[in-house]
């Protein structure tokens, strides 16, 4: 087991920057993720730690051993790292049982502790009474599933996963979730996590790296980066979320063309962005609520109701509603909105537009 | 279950027709085809019943009796006519007597022919009956009748229209009176025959004087009519039949074109029984047009493919009718031919493991490594596949001749040996036949290497690597199992190419009597019957390995083809050389340089030499001659229009068929669409020179198709071999072409034929230019098929450059062929430019 200590890390193929001095410490034993959308560079932060990309700048440490820097670069072998990735990358020449016992034969382990190691790996997957097969017989997510047990057969101190789930259909991504959850508990491992859906991330995670366009947006715990996303585009990444713009005015934030108003009483000043995430707004009885529109559309989609709101001059606010609460709605009918809490982070540049956070 | 009960939808190209309606139409093709086989045979057996040695005797006849006809109406009737009555009649009874003599001649006994003679004129309607005592003679005369010297033909043509006119009916008149005046160039003309001579001899006369000409039918319709029918009661047959009036065209056409007829009745019949299994094997009976298509192509592959192939193989087994292996007991008790088999094997095989132990590690890399110049090193190395073998094996020539070869001498000088000793290296030797055969096969290998080696997922040895392994112990226990399906398939192609090449046996063996099995084909083939008898043994031989070879490399690679093409595509995983990188370039510049650059660079300084066993550098050794001779023989130049025009028309009508191929391979599911591409595959699998030689022993006209020593066979022998390049360029891009970008277009409103220009065609066609010169380039330096198929009007450029090779000038020869690699070249660059850089070969 192991701990992995990133330091200033950049990498750059050609003029275009990928990676800019990315700079964490994955703890031991814990199961990181590093998420983003695509392109974002963490893939090739994960093939960095895997040692297939060697860094422009900066350092990798397993524990104390640099495996990467500028003088010193172990290759991909010598790290003592299991890895499944996004296309299984399980050999078609060779037997389910040879493939999980490749790392060990590497390795010139005596036959009978092979076939010890191996028979229980493939036990932890599910896969005892395949161990014959040849991989093409198997589903995509059995072939998921070899992987797994090769990248953890020879016990590394690393397990690297690239996008493992996303090629699998949605029940058994979530069961394999789960599977991989449970095997990284059992075994102790300290797991790096790639994936760009947020999901995941959340149902997996000890902690959560976001990744924007090679920066580190926010490192931390799954519940933190929901409820306490660093900035805009964490916020929106992770989660749904409806921003508005407005003022601050005393106790209050006064929003852009409707001119309602929401009470305040934190520490920005000046314009701000508003991000409310849509389950956090309920719907007042009478009028009680803070805020007041006419709703707009509503989808009943069975667990919830999700609303759209006209709070006056175009700006809206989306609802995601108990179906009873709200069982009354109607388009065009008044309302009245409480808001539970609500996130503000000043405006960077005047007149920005939220909508295009992401892009 | 509502939507199961609802009528089949209408798909495009497909029409329901009434079962019962389609039934009938095959049945009446099919009766027809029967017909026609029937008709065909029939008029076969009619030939040869009444003794006519061509089938073309029938058409000459058919000829005979429009001329027949016109000569009498304008020239003899009116003569006949213009006789007072008794005269008339007493000139009839005397025609109607000499007729019943010519007859008697002809076939013997007096009473027989009196008889025949009767029934003939029976058969005659009752206004015919007068005129064909006249036109049998005129026929009969015309043929073989008295022989008329020039010089009567002089005088005769002297005479004016009226001394004409008054001269014929003198000569009528002379027949039933020998005493009637004549004038003089008639009267010198029968004045040393009496009896039954001067009858005919006035009678001839008569029938060749209407006008200047001295002819009565034309002189080459005559002659060969009489070249056609040879016996002489066959002749009174074929007479008959003119005179009688019973020849319509379609008798006409079928007799003499009985075997085309047959030939198209079978394809015919064939076509329609298997039309029968498509159409009715989901008991739907709906027709697709596509199969019209499709039967075409089958039959265009039956005809020129398949016969020859099965004729060589049954010729082989039955040389004269009957079942015997005296062929091959005469073939192999000769040693030179079991050496020449053991040559083949040995050449073949060696290039094989040579070539894949070559073009591994170099595919690898090139591909898969950081080795400098990589890019340049792989196009450097695919080049070579564009080149024309024969042109390897000239360089080699020069390059290792045992006394004056460029490298010998280099050699020589390096080891200290003395100046004018031979060696060290041999070129002409199996040894250095296998040398030649590699440095021009490895590229094959190379080729199919490396796309497997892209096509490969990466993940698959980076999954190797964090698993503990090595690069190099990932090399052996990951990618080269991997590989291993396309390796073997690679080596098979190398193996067969090697074995049924010609150019470089040719060049390097003849000299250094190193035969191989495809030189003595060729070789064999030159000897006459008997030789074309033992060549077809050796091709056989051939096409055996050839098949063998075509069937386990299919076999391979259907049980062991893995799936490795990965969804997501990642760059390929690059091995980083370290302290290897420099020693290993270097290693590969060399193989470069030797292989390629200095066979190249001979060839070039070759043309410009005077005296090729002197270095280029002495003194009045550089000319510019060879070149300025190749570009003004109108010979050469006629032989590079040849080249240029087959190779176009072979690489045009090819992607057709190929752009046909594929869309009905990858857009329908069309039953029997898998059966033309067995055929096309088999095609190209087939060595060349076994093409040729069945096409030349089947396309003679026995069969219905007569193109021998025409453009045409070579046209046909270039597309059954090179077809395949060209299909399979268009269908592997077709398949990247997913269909939703159709449906995309036509559901936007667009028709089908608007979607093939508007989508399919730009997508795929970049594919299609490639395609089109993958089957040009082959076909415009072919030489195997060429050396066999060839005709003085139809030599090709390849075919010349041999020629100068072998029997005029070797720096000439270079001149040629560095020109042909330029021209190779420049089309490289046509196509690259063309496609956007896509392709280039």
């Amino acid at each position: 087991m192991a701990s992995v200590v990133i330091e200033h890390v950049t990498k750059a193929f050609g003029n275009s920057v990928v990676l800019d001095d990315f700079d964490a410490v994955f703890e031991n034993g814990e199961f990181i993720t590093l998420l983003g959308p695509s392109g974002c560079g963490k893939t090739t932060m994960l093939r960095i730690i895997a040692g297939f990309e060697k860094p422009t700048k900066g350092s990798v440490k397993f524990d104390d051993k640099v495996v990467s820097s500028d003088k010193v670069f172990l290759p991909p072998e010598k790290r003592d790292i299991g890895m499944v990735f996004q296309s299984y990358a399980v050999w078609p020449h060779m037997t389910v049982a040879d493939n999980v016992a490749y790392p060990l034969t590497i390795k010139k382990v005596p036959k009978a502790t092979i076939k010890e190691k191996v028979d229980r790996v493939l036990k932890m997957v599910h896969l005892s009474q395949y161990a014959d097969r040849i991989p093409s017989q198997l589903s995509g997510g059995q072939q998921q599933r070899v992987a797994l047990a090769r990248a953890l057969v020879a016990e590394p101190a690393l397990l690297l996963l690239d996008e493992p789930l996303s090629n699998l259909d949605a029940k058994l991504r979530e069961s394999m979730r789960f599977e991989i959850k449970e095997i990284q508990k059992e075994c102790g491992i300290t797991v790096v996590y790639v994936t760009h859906d947020q999901t995941e991330a959340m149902a997996m995670s000890d902690r959560i790296v976001v990744i924007n366009r090679g920066v580190i947006q926010q490192i931390g715990a799954p519940s933190d980066i929901y409820n306490t996303p660093v900035n805009p585009f964490v916020a929106d990444f992770v989660g749904k979320i409806e921003f508005l713009s407005g003022e601050v005015k005393a106790g209050c934030i006064e929003l852009d063309g409707c001119g309602q108003r929401l009470p305040y009483e934190g520490a920005e000043k000046g314009r701000v962005i508003v991000g409310v995430r849509p389950e956090q707004v309920k719907f007042a009885s009478g009028d009680e609520g803070v805020l007041k529109g006419a709703v707009k559309s509503h989808f009943y989609l069975g667990d919830v109701n999700d609303c759209r709101i006209d709070l006056g001059a175009g700006t809206e606010l989306r609802v995601i509603a108990d179906p009873i609460e709200s069982m009354g709605v109607t388009s065009g009918k008044q309302v009245s909105l409480n808001v539970r809490s609500f996130l503000v982070y000043p405006e960077q540049e005047p007149g920005q537009d939220f909508r295009k956070i992401l892009t | 279950m509502k939507n199961l009960a609802q009528p089949r939808p209408q798909l495009k190209g497909q029409r329901d027709l009434e079962p019962v309606f389609v039934k009938t139409v095959l049945a009446v093709l099919f009766a027809l085809g029967l017909l026609m086989i029937f008709a065909g045979v029939r008029g076969i057996s009619a030939f040869n019943a009444s003794g006519y040695d061509a089938e073309a005797g029938f058409s000459y006849v058919y000829q005979m009796k429009g001329e027949l006809d016109k000569h009498y109406q304008n020239d003899l009737a009116p003569v006949l006519d213009s006789l007072e009555a008794q005269e008339q009649a007493a000139v009839s009874a005397k025609l109607d007597e000499m007729l019943l003599a010519y007859w008697t001649d002809t076939r013997g006994d007096e009473a027989a022919a009196r008889a025949e003679l009767d029934a003939f004129r029976a058969s005659l309607p009752q206004s015919g009956q007068e005129a064909c005592t006249l036109k049998l003679f005129d026929a009969a005369f015309a043929v073989d009748g008295p022989k008329v010297s020039s010089k009567l033909k002089k005088q005769l043509a002297a005479l004016d229209a009226g001394e004409r006119e008054n001269m014929r009916q003198a000569l009528l008149l002379a027949l039933v009176d020998e005493s009637a005046p004549l004038n003089e160039v008639a009267a010198a003309a029968v004045e040393d025959t009496e009896g039954v001579e001067r009858e005919r001899m006035l009678l001839q006369l008569f029938l060749i004087s209407a006008d200047e000409s001295s002819v009565s039918i034309p002189t080459e319709l005559a002659n060969n009519t009489k070249k056609a029918v040879r016996k002489d009661p066959a002749r009174l047959d074929a007479y008959k039949a003119a005179v009688s009036g019973s020849v319509s065209w379609v008798s006409q056409f079928v007799v003499s074109h009985s075997r085309t007829v047959i030939m198209l009745g079978v394809l015919l019949a064939l076509d329609i029984v298997l039309l029968a299994f498509l159409i009715g094997a989901d008991h739907s009976w709906h027709f697709d047009i596509k199969w019209l298509i499709i039967l075409l192509i089958i039959d265009f592959m039956l005809l020129f493919q398949m016969l020859p192939l099965i004729y060589l193989v049954v010729k082989a087994f039955f040389p004269e009718g009957g079942f015997t292996l005296e062929t091959f007991t005469r073939l192999y008790s000769y040693p030179m031919n079991w050496s020449a088999l053991k040559n083949t094997l040995i050449a073949a095989a060696a290039t094989m493991v040579l070539g894949t132990v070559l073009a591994f590690p170099l595919a690898w890399l090139v591909g898969r490594t950081n080795l400098y110049g990589k890019k340049f090193f792989r196009s450097l190395f695919v080049l070579t596949y564009m080149v024309p073998p024969y042109v390897g094996a000239m360089a080699w020539l020069r390059l290792l001749n045992p006394n004056v070869g460029d490298m010998n001498v280099f050699l020589r000088t390096l080891f200290g040996m003395a100046a004018d000793a031979t060696g060290p290296i041999n070129i002409y030797s199996l040894g250095g036949l296998i040398w030649v055969l590699t440095t021009f096969y490895y590229p094959y290998a190379f080729i199919t290497i490396s796309r497997a080696m892209e096509k490969m997922d990466p993940t698959l040895e980076e999954a190797s690597r964090v698993s503990g392994a090595s690069p190099l112990k990932t090399l052996f226990t990951i990618t080269l199992p991997m590989m291993t399906p396309s390796l073997i398939a690679g080596a098979l192609l190398v193996f067969v190419c090697a074995a049924s090449c010609y150019g470089i046996p040719s060049i390097i063996g003849a000299p250094g009597k190193v035969h191989t099995v495809t030189t003595r084909i060729i070789e064999y083939y030159g000897l006459g019957t008997q030789g074309l008898n033992d060549a077809t043994g050796m091709a056989v031989f051939l096409m055996i390995i050839a098949i063998l070879v075509l069937y386990i490399s299919d076999f391979v690679m259907a049980k062991r083809q893995y799936i490795t093409v990965s969804g997501k595509s990642t760059r390929p995983n690059i091995v980083d050389l370290r302290k290897w990188r420099i020693p290993l370039t270097v290693l590969v510049s060399l193989f470069a340089v030797i292989v390629i650059l200095v066979p190249f660079a001979t060839i070039l300084t070759t043309s410009f030499k005077v005296d090729v066993g002197k270095s280029l550098t002495d003194p009045g050794n550089f000319t510019f001659g060879q070149w300025t001779l190749i570009f003004s023989r109108s010979e050469t130049l006629a032989c590079l229009k040849n080249s240029l025009i087959y190779g176009a028309v072979t690489a045009t009508v090819g992607i057709v068929i190929a752009c046909v191929m594929s869309y009905l391979l990858q857009r329908t599911r069309i039953r029997g669409r898998k059966l033309p591409d067995f055929m096309i595959t088999l095609g190209s699998g087939t060595p060349s020179v076994v093409i040729a030689l069945g096409l030349i022993m089947t396309m003679k006209g026995d069969f219905g198709v007569n193109i021998y020593n025409t453009a045409y066979i070579m046209i046909v022998a270039y597309l059954i071999k090179y077809l395949m390049m060209g299909m399979r360029t268009v269908v592997s891009a077709m398949s990247q072409i997913h269909v939703s970008l159709e449906e995309c277009s036509q559901i936007s409103g667009a028709t089908w034929t608007r979607t093939m220009f508007k989508i399919t065609g730009p997508l795929i066609f970049p594919s299609i230019a490639a395609g089109w010169f993958l089957i040009f380039i082959p076909s415009f330096y072919e030489l195997s098929m060429t050396t066999l198929l060839y005709s003085n009007t139809t030599k090709t450029i390849g075919f010349q450059l041999y020629e100068y090779w072998t029997f005029t000038s070797q720096p000439q020869a270079c001149a040629m062929a560095f020109g042909i690699l330029l021209i190779v070249v420049a089309l490289n660059f046509v196509l690259n430019r063309l496609t956007k850089g896509e392709f280039s070969i």
